[in-house]
């Protein structure tokens, strides 16, 4: 159960033949692969294709109409070996995840696979994470599709295009027996549009149709066959590639009136190239362009005729490639040379190596190309010099106000997060001990590394911090401080990290945030579940929706050797540091684990807030808890905040006019998780913090000792009223 | 209909995570949709992850002008100078766009709230780091070719509905997209979600955007408004009179601050209290040189009003008794009148804050004893007590009541003695004739505020550069004590404090 839902949005899938379809690319993939015949699909959660997962999820029902078989993964390499189900036999099937962290993972049975080579369709949907938004890393998918020799789509950024080169990508992996990546950008898996639709194919073969148990040795990767498959590679699926490349024109060729000189580009930045000619006055709105443009939907491999074809009728030529180093270009080089073609190429010499190619460096780029080619007849409408002005139109100074007054925004973590007390737990604690190194690692925990908290050295991959504690522990002096989610847990921490700790007998701490989902990609759910939690202010809950078969996080620790292990609830401040500090200064050998347990609020909240709404619709008592801070006692010092951070705790001005200081506020979305008055309490803040329950549809019992109430303090308030007129000025 | 240049309209938004940027930005979709204008969006969703900005890209094109069945290309990217429409939900997110240059003076009208989400870097100072928000109205207004811009928040909360509904009827009010105001309404009514509020702020909101020109920017300053030097009240009470008989004797300049000031030591403690304020004053006033509207009297007559009137347990307990806390509690959380509602307080006073209330030597005594300690440790845990139960109230009052001993007890004596050694550094810093000298020690009073841990650690602070100043006196320019305070301020485990103190 994902953070966003696409229950309604995945009726959509059954369109048939003509329907208009209108909506996100990710949805129109998952169209694309039920128009294709996939016969399974899986992968692992992760930006940009999270909601990918979540729509494959959302459509269970419909895949199961189908006999399309859905798995969500374990990690992308669980999601990579998946793909195998297509080397013996004509089964479509496809895997997505986050790249390149995610092919990363997944390389190992990658690379089996492409050597293997496939006889059904595999296709890998990447999410690539490149560029602005990017959180994770600056590399490409590229240098795997060259090592591993995949096809890499890169298609054009509208729906139609996203579709067709889904079914054509199956049709390319058939016929060069080879599986294929197919790349989508981040504003690319979010854009919005329409295509028509065709009807849904069931696959061929599935719990229906089972396939006959065939075996091919020649494509198991033992000697000697992978030799033979070397080979293979070379002269027969290269070859048969190229031909389908061609035949089917999955590139493109537009033409345009200056014949001279050309653009290459990638799929997924075309649209960028013809706003940026559309802005010179070299394009239409429609991409009738003056400059002649091919266009790489494949990006990789390079079809060497389809280039010189290109190339040889022009003298100069821009290769638009996004990312380092420069492979297409030194590709196209190549091919050049090769065919003794003297145009000239420009590319990185004129364009940044690094960074995304946005709006503004393409335009910069393109001008920067047209005024060296210096065409006649060619009258740009802005010089180089007024392009680059177009980056900001601020004089000095007013650069300068706006970086002294425009707040940095870090992620952070969401309003009453249970990861929040943690992380205060853990900041208190270092505040009497002194400094510490953390090895943090993925998930919305990393946030932690951040302002107010700052705690946190290195991350080094999704379920690798206690990996990464293996070789500074001797050298720290505390012991290892590991932080690992639950996620990461799961995903790869119990066996590349506990399970090698205790063998080396590692004696530092884990502390494994359990919040019961994948919560840092959009909630999804995961192995273990977390106990709901009743120590927590907000007073409604209910039983989390159980599952018989709920993988415990403690039994796996224990079962891989664990022997001190404490779960304990985030939401107890005193408590997590008091278990913290026993960790740090127990003689216990081996690895201690902390489960530090409480359900992400945001998912929680998800839940309980219809249910409270309908117990108060029905008349039933119910309380809500939040929190306040006392402005009359606040004094502006804002410790609150540094140990928190919590988006509901903010700051609004002091209502007494003799001070500066803005005091602390607690605005209307706190959810009363109480992590403020266990704060105060455990960090001796101050007596500013009160915890408020509103009473909707009170007893009889509760009006009674209201007015009891009322009636007394309102009696004795009087009292010290009237003596209060009589002292004031 | 055909847009300005044959080309597409572009309309960039940032909002905040929960802003219904998503929401707007569909919306939008919508209205041209029904306009027969083809639409495409995207979104940087990764970045904004939870807390952060989220920004939403637009490009919009009538179906009038194509030609033929060929769809126009769309960009995915925001770009420099080519964006039409420029919404931001909060005025610094605005201030953001300016700064990554897609609000351009010849094309953009930007739309923008003026209220403040602060950012993490200005809740979590140490005193006052909220950024100038008149500085982004102000270049705001030169840089964007239109600048629609109220408090947008204020509105939705007016209608009791979200951001969204008011920023869109910016959108239509501003004019700038060639759509009738029905269909934007005609959207709102489709969600069939909270139509009624959410037409009726989009109404209120179309209006204002409409009438631009007329808002005028109130900058929310971090302190409330000093009372107007005019309008001060009449004295309501004998003593009270004298007491503003004696304020005469203070330039009027310093009259809010001292009002101010005289009202709470009242309220604190009583008029003789309030006399020994003005008397404390007194000398302060005789050696100021009248630099800056007497700068140092209001600011010594500040710090000295709020440190006299320290937050000891007698003050906290009168402070959560009063008559007007639970209507404030009520407002504050948004309760209904007559909704019934529980006040639990947390409070974890400290063996130090016991032994204050103790008689000085008793007190000491106390503190210096182990097993004293111990014996009140045992009292020291964190409590939370329900203010609105009889017994807690009652208990509170009698704590409350304890004021009337307040002179006799040992953090009375100690607070005193200590504004004793900051008022002397004041006067012997006027006495030498640098004014603004004895300006900075009287600003350091500023410095003083928190409780428990916080409170030791600014009053020692405050107590260092003291030291200092009666070390080295006539050493300490004015600039190097203004160092000293803003390194206080720098961070809480005062480490920017101690090294600048030492070098």
């Amino acid at each position: 159960m994902a953070e966003r839902s696409f229950a309604e949005e995945v009726l959509k899938l059954r369109a048939g033949d003509g329907d208009t379809f209108k909506g996100e690319g990710i949805l129109a993939i998952t169209k694309a692969l039920l128009q294709s015949g996939v016969s399974y699909v899986g992968g692992y959660q992760g930006s940009p294709i999270s909601h990918l997962m979540d729509v494959l999820n959302d459509a269970r029902e419909i895949l199961g109409e189908l006999g399309v078989h859905f798995e969500a993964s374990g990690s992308e390499a669980t999601a990579a070996a998946m793909l195998s189900a297509s080397v013996n036999y004509p089964l479509r099937g496809a895997v997505t995840w986050k790249s390149t962290v995610g092919t990363n993972v997944a390389s190992d049975a990658l690379s089996n696979l492409a050597s293997s080579g496939v006889t059904g369709g595999a296709m890998v949907i990447v999410g690539e994470d490149y560029g602005e938004g990017s959180s994770i890393m600056q590399e490409r998918t590229y240098a795997f599709a060259m090592k591993a020799q995949m096809w890499l789509l890169d298609p054009r950024p509208n729906l139609p295009s996203i579709v067709d080169m889904v079914e054509k990508g199956f049709g390319l992996s058939e016929a060069s027996n080879t599986p294929i990546f197919y790349m989508m950008r981040i504003r690319g898996c979010h854009v919005t549009g329409e295509f028509t639709a065709r009807d849904n194919i069931a696959p061929q073969y599935s719990d229906r149709n089972p396939v006959q148990p065939r075996r091919e040795p020649e494509k198991i990767i033992l000697p000697p066959h992978v030799y033979a498959q070397e080979r293979q590679k070379i002269s027969e699926r290269l070859p048969a590639a190229l031909d389908y490349i061609r035949q089917q024109k999955l590139n493109e060729f537009f033409p345009g009136k200056h014949e001279q000189l050309g653009i290459i580009v990638q799929g997924g930045s075309y649209n960028t190239v013809i706003r940026a000619l559309q802005r010179q006055g070299l394009a239409t709105a429609f991409g009738v362009t003056d400059i002649p443009i091919y266009v790489m939907n494949v990006a990789y491999p390079l079809v060497p005729d389809e280039l010189i074809e290109f190339c040889s009728s022009k003298r100069q030529v821009l290769v638009l490639e996004e990312g380092q180093p420069e492979y297409i270009e030194q590709g196209i080089q190549t091919v050049l040379r090769r065919a003794d073609l003297n145009t000239r190429i420009y590319g990185k010499d004129i364009m940044p190596m690094a960074g995304e190619y946005t709006g503004q460096v393409t335009l910069e780029g393109l001008t920067r190309f047209l005024e060296t080619v210096a065409l006649p007849g060619i009258e740009l409408r802005l010089s180089s010099g007024e392009v680059e002005a177009l980056r900001t139109p601020l004089d000095e100074a007013d650069q300068q106000a706006l970086l002294e007054n425009v707040p940095p925004r870090p992620s952070g973590l969401c309003t009453g997060c249970p990861e929040r007390p943690l992380f205060s737990a853990i900041k208190q604690v270092q505040q009497d001990i002194g400094p510490f190194h953390i090895s943090s690692d993925i998930g919305c925990h990393s946030f932690a590394t951040l302002a107010p908290f700052n705690l946190g050295n290195t991350i080094m991959g999704y379920g690798l911090s206690l990996a990464s504690s293996s070789a500074i522990r001797h050298s720290l002096p505390h012991k290892s401080i590991s932080i690992m989610g639950d996620g990461g847990f799961w995903h790869n921490g119990l066996t590349s990290g506990v399970t090698s700790a205790v063998f080396n007998k590692h004696d530092g701490i884990l502390i494994i945030v359990d919040n019961g989902y994948s919560a840092a990609t959009g909630g999804q759910d995961i192995p273990s579940l977390v106990e709901p939690n009743q120590i927590i202010a907000t007073t409604m809950d209910t039983e989390k929706s159980e599952r018989d078969d709920a993988q415990s996080i403690e039994d796996a620790c224990r079962g891989a050797g664990v022997k001190w292990l404490r779960t304990v609830s985030t939401y107890s401040i005193d408590t997590m540091k008091d278990t913290l500090n026993e960790a740090l200064t127990t003689t216990a050998p081996g690895l201690k684990v902390i489960i530090a347990e409480g359900e992400c609020m945001l998912n929680r909240q998800r839940r309980i807030k219809p249910l409270m709404k309908q117990a108060i619709n029905n008349g039933k008592r119910t309380v809500r808890a939040r929190f306040m801070v006392d402005s009359d006692t606040c004094t502006g010092d804002h410790a609150c905040i540094r140990l928190s951070g919590c988006p509901s705790l903010t700051i609004k001005p002091n209502p007494d006019p003799l001070r500066k200081d803005p005091v602390s506020y607690v605005d209307n979305s706190c959810v009363g998780c109480g992590v403020c008055g266990t704060n105060a309490h455990a960090a001796i803040l101050c007596p500013s913090f009160s915890r408020v329950d509103l009473l909707y549809n009170p007893s009889w019992a509760d009006r009674m000792a209201g007015r009891v109430r009322g009636a007394v303090i309102g009696w004795l308030q009087a009292r010290t009223e009237r003596k209060q007129l009589v002292v004031g000025l | 209909m055909s847009t300005p240049r044959g080309e597409t309209i572009n309309i960039i938004l940032a909002a905040l995570g929960g802003e219904g940027g998503g929401v707007l930005t569909n919306w939008l979709i919508d209205v041209a949709d029904s306009e027969g204008w083809i639409s495409q969006s995207t979104s940087l969703a990764g970045v904004a992850q939870r807390t952060g900005a989220t920004i939403y890209y637009l490009e919009i094109f009538p179906r009038s002008a194509l030609q033929g069945d060929t769809p126009p290309v769309m960009s995915l990217f925001p770009a420099q100078g080519d964006i039409d429409i420029a919404i931001a939900s909060e005025i610094a997110e605005a201030g953001r766009m300016i700064q990554r240059g897609f609000v351009t003076p010849e094309r953009t009208a930007l739309i923008a709230s003026d209220h403040r989400v602060y950012g993490i870097t200005e809740k979590e100072h140490l005193a006052d780091g909220i950024v100038d928000a008149q500085v982004l109205q102000t270049i705001a207004a030169r840089y964007a070719k239109d600048y629609i811009h109220y408090d947008m928040l204020a509105l939705a909360t007016e209608y009791g509905t979200v951001v969204s509904s008011v920023l869109l009827g910016a959108v239509a009010g501003a004019g700038v997209l060639p759509f009738s105001k029905d269909s934007y309404r005609s959207v709102i009514t489709a969600t069939g979600k909270a139509v009624a509020a959410n037409l009726a702020a989009f109404d209120a909101s179309y209006e204002r955007a409409r009438a631009r020109g007329v808002e005028h920017f109130e900058p929310i300053g971090a302190a409330a408004v000093e009372p107007d030097v005019s309008t001060l009240p009449a004295a309501t009470t004998a003593q009270g009179a004298q007491l503003l008989e004696r304020l005469q004797v203070f330039p009027e300049s310093c009259h809010p601050v001292l009002y101010a000031g005289l009202q709470k030591l009242v309220d604190y403690q009583d008029y003789a209290y309030a006399h020994q304020y003005l008397d404390t004053l007194a000398p302060i006033l005789a050696l100021d040189t009248g630099l800056e509207d007497h700068q140092l009297t209001r600011e010594t007559g500040r710090y000295l009003a709020l440190w006299m009137c320290f937050e000891d347990i007698p003050r906290v307990a009168q402070l959560k008794t009063r008559p007007e806390r639970m209507g404030k509690v009520r407002s504050e959380v948004l309760a209904d009148d007559d909704q019934l509602l529980h006040v639990t307080e947390f409070f974890r006073p400290r063996v130090e804050e016991m032994a204050s209330l103790l008689p000085p030597a008793l007190g000491r005594r106390v503190l210096a004893s182990p097993g004293c300690r111990r014996f009140l440790g045992l009292f020291t845990g964190g409590k939370r007590l329900r203010t609105n139960t009889i017994t807690v109230f009652v208990m509170l009052r009698t704590l409350a009541g304890m004021r009337r001993w307040r002179r006799s007890m040992l953090g009375f004596q100690h607070e005193h003695a200590l504004i004793a050694r900051w008022l002397r550094a004041v006067s012997s810093a006027g006495d030498t004739g640098d004014a603004q000298l004895a300006l900075e020690v009287a600003e350091c009073g500023r410095l003083v505020k928190g409780y428990g841990d916080t409170r030791a650690r600014t009053t020692s602070q405050l107590g260092a550069i003291l030291e200092r100043l009666e070390a080295d006196s006539g050493q300490v320019s004015h600039a190097t004590l203004r160092r000293w305070r803003e390194a206080a301020l720098d961070d809480d485990e005062g480490k920017a404090f101690v090294s600048e103190l030492a070098t």
